[in-house]
């Protein structure tokens, strides 16, 4: 575990009680959830930005599925004498997010899911590209990241282009993550199961223009969970943090 | 899935950053000329402050305005952010004070437009800041000329004004070799001509004043970040990897990751300089790049025939312009420059300084100005104006004679342009007489 990168914020991890978890998408790394984090660290909550093996500024070995990925912060967050958490995963680490919650389930007090859908299919032409690494795959990722509207900006974080940074982000990932992240998605099988056990408040924030995981092919995920919230964002696509980050961030303050 | 379709340049050049007001309707680009911005309740001011919320708070920072600029620019660069700033000269300076301390080396060109010459040579010295002028065309010197405490390498696309194409694949290799970046000013070229990112190096600064708005109706400038270069495995740039007092001890490419400069620029930056654009002239820039495309073809094809006139004429002992095989870097612009080299290039005039006085007072089309990039066609002695600080030593390095003329062309019928220069020449063929 010490190759693993963790933002706990410029002070370091003060206390291991109840900290929020957030975990990151295909091919990113923590930085995309700066803007929420850095609001509940100014509340003084305990938060861990995670970077995944071999993601970001972690090293390690890429994990291959879904369920290892959630076993691995499992064993990270008992590492670091976490008890009860809350988790929020965007795209992929939506489903590591569930899976965890699913395995902790007295530990998990509250799961948001960004971005999410069940089962998360990826087409076998992005699949194609990412196996080969090509640029074609990051390109896909990018443009079909975002909603129409956003590929022509009009950021709300002012002076940053939304799709280039993304694509920088993901061109930073190293060979093979992309695939294997992706393919992760894909082969991801038990998510209806997992949604089952799960016991924390959850609540799925969905982009209504998102491309990736419409909202639609999260219904049967949404039956699955007992009680859940759900809140669309009418001028999202998939990748909100960075759309609707003000949105997002509101609707992390309701439930956590 | 369907391929992605992404938006071309033209495309980007109209609408990049802006979506039609959503208060308003307006399909142009508002100008929000407001120095602040009225928070909803103080717990969002805090959010905004703290950088956990977007939002503007004060137009020295930021500005919807500038941030439709700062977009386009950045699209159109294949960059992930920009700042519009409120001169070239004061882009050009934020990027260095940004990852510069005192104690620190520039290696540039010797071939530079002359306040760029200025600021290097002799104010930053003043501020422990010394640089080494050395031609880019020798990569050995490049090479060697790497110390210790170097921290940047500077040039321009198509120096100024003996128009050297920079082979920047070749210095930004090197210059990743040693771990430092890369800055480039593409003023001369802009991203019609050149996108200098997809060739490898990792700042741009435009003075906006020229080709960008397009008119000569502002002065303005945008430093672009690549988010390529790597301030962590450099291991050299503190101000972006260890903490910063100025903002709680954060570390900027922790929390921004590719992000990590354009963001210190602007919390930094922006905010203790303030050398910030005028909404208003973002608002003119944004209407110059709408058509940058249709006009930089149109400089471009105007230049080629004047060029080809003044190399064809008597008086002209000859024309720099990199399309012409006597150019040292024609072949290197064949391959970089397929869209052409600009409209800004010099020629040397027989008979010295007085025949040079005589061609310029003579023209009437032509204005005699020192700028550059304007629709409108410019004429200027460098020696005697922008290069006048220059030594004789340093003006024979960067290619500037007493009888060099700089034109810059603009968007006349060319027909007229030729007239008029003609006229000029006569003048001068009197004097040389």
């Amino acid at each position: 575990m010490s190759s693993t990168f963790c933002f706990f914020g410029p002070e370091g991890l003060k206390s291991t009680e109840h900290p929020i978890v957030f975990i990151h998408g295909t091919g990113m790394d923590h930085t995309v959830w700066t803007m929420p984090i850095r609001y509940f660290l100014r509340k003084k909550r305990n938060v861990l930005g995670i970077d995944l093996p071999g993601h970001g500024r972690s090293k390690g070995k890429l994990l291959k599925t879904i369920p290892a990925m959630a076993e691995w912060l499992i064993n990270y967050l008992d590492d670091l004498k976490v008890k009860e958490f809350s988790l929020v995963g965007h795209s992929m680490g939506s489903l590591i997010a569930l899976e965890t919650a699913a395995l902790a389930q007295k530990r998990a007090n509250n799961l948001v899911l960004v971005g999410t859908a069940f089962p998360m299919a990826v087409s076998d032409v992005l699949l194609a590209y990412a196996k080969d690494n090509k640029p074609e795959a990051i390109e896909i990722l990018t443009f079909m990241g975002y909603s129409n509207q956003a590929r022509l900006g009009r950021n709300t974080n002012p002076g940053i282009w939304m799709t280039g940074s993304t694509k920088k982000l993901l061109e930073k990932s190293g060979k093979g993550v992309i695939y294997q992240d992706l393919k992760a998605c894909a082969e991801y099988g038990s998510g209806l199961e997992s949604a089952k056990k799960v016991s924390a408040n959850t609540l799925l924030i969905l982009g209504k223009k998102d491309f990736l995981t419409p909202p639609f092919k999260a219904k049967d995920l949404i039956k699955s969970f007992n009680n859940p919230e759900v809140k669309e964002i009418a001028d999202s696509g998939h990748t909100l943090m960075i759309e609707s980050p003000n949105t997002v961030l509101d609707y992390l303050i309701e439930v956590l | 899935m369907k391929d992605p379709k992404e938006l071309k340049p033209d495309t980007l050049s109209l609408h990049a950053g802006q979506r039609p007001d959503p208060t308003t309707g307006a399909r142009a680009t508002p100008i929000y000329q407001t120095s602040s911005f009225v928070f909803d309740n103080s717990e969002i001011a805090a959010g905004i402050f703290n950088i956990e919320r977007t939002g503007h708070v004060y137009s020295r920072i930021t500005n919807p305005t500038n941030s439709v600029l700062e977009e386009r620019i950045s699209a159109l660069e294949g960059g992930i952010g920009a700042i519009a700033t409120s001169s070239g000269q004061a882009a050009m300076h934020l990027a260095i004070s940004t990852i510069m301390d005192s104690g620190s080396h520039i290696i540039a060109s010797n071939c530079l437009y002359g306040g760029s010459h200025n600021l290097l040579e002799y104010t930053f010295p003043r501020f422990g800041i010394d640089t080494t002028f050395i031609d880019f065309r020798d990569v050995d010197l490049v090479k060697k000329s790497f110390k210790e405490n170097t921290r940047l390498v500077f040039g321009e696309t198509l120096g100024n004004p003996g128009l050297d194409v920079m082979d920047i694949e070749t210095i930004s290799s090197i210059s990743h070799d040693n771990g430092i970046p890369l800055l480039v000013d593409s003023t001369f070229t802009t991203p019609h001509l050149m996108r200098p990112f997809d060739l490898g190096a990792d700042l741009i600064f435009h003075s906006a004043t020229k080709f960008l708005s397009g008119h000569g109706v502002v002065i303005g400038g945008l430093l672009v970040d690549s988010g390529n270069f790597d301030w962590d495995k450099s291991g050299k740039y503190p101000q972006l990897t260890e903490p910063y007092e100025g903002f709680h001890n954060m570390i900027f490419t922790q929390e921004f990751g590719p992000a990590a400069f354009i963001s210190r620029a602007r919390k930094e930056g922006a905010r203790d300089f303030g050398a910030c654009m005028s909404p208003h002239t973002a608002f003119l820039v944004l209407q110059g790049i709408e058509t940058l495309g249709l006009r930089m073809d149109r400089h471009v094809e105007t230049t080629l025939k004047i060029v080809d006139y003044l190399n064809n004429h008597d008086l002209v002992e000859k024309v720099i312009y990199p399309t012409l095989p006597s150019h040292p870097d024609h072949m290197l612009a064949s391959k970089l420059l397929v869209k052409g080299c600009g409209a800004v290039f010099t020629f040397e005039l027989k008979g010295g300084r007085e025949a040079g006085k005589a061609f310029i007072e003579n023209l009437s089309i032509f204005s005699h100005l020192a700028n550059v990039g304007d629709a409108k066609s410019l004429v200027i002695q460098p020696a005697s104006t922008t290069h006048h600080r220059m030594d004789a030593d340093s003006l024979k390095k960067a290619g500037i004679s007493e009888g060099t003329i700089r034109l810059s062309v603009g968007l006349e019928d060319y027909e007229d342009l030729i007239n008029d220069l003609e006229l000029g020449l006569r003048a001068a063929k009197k004097i040389s007489q």
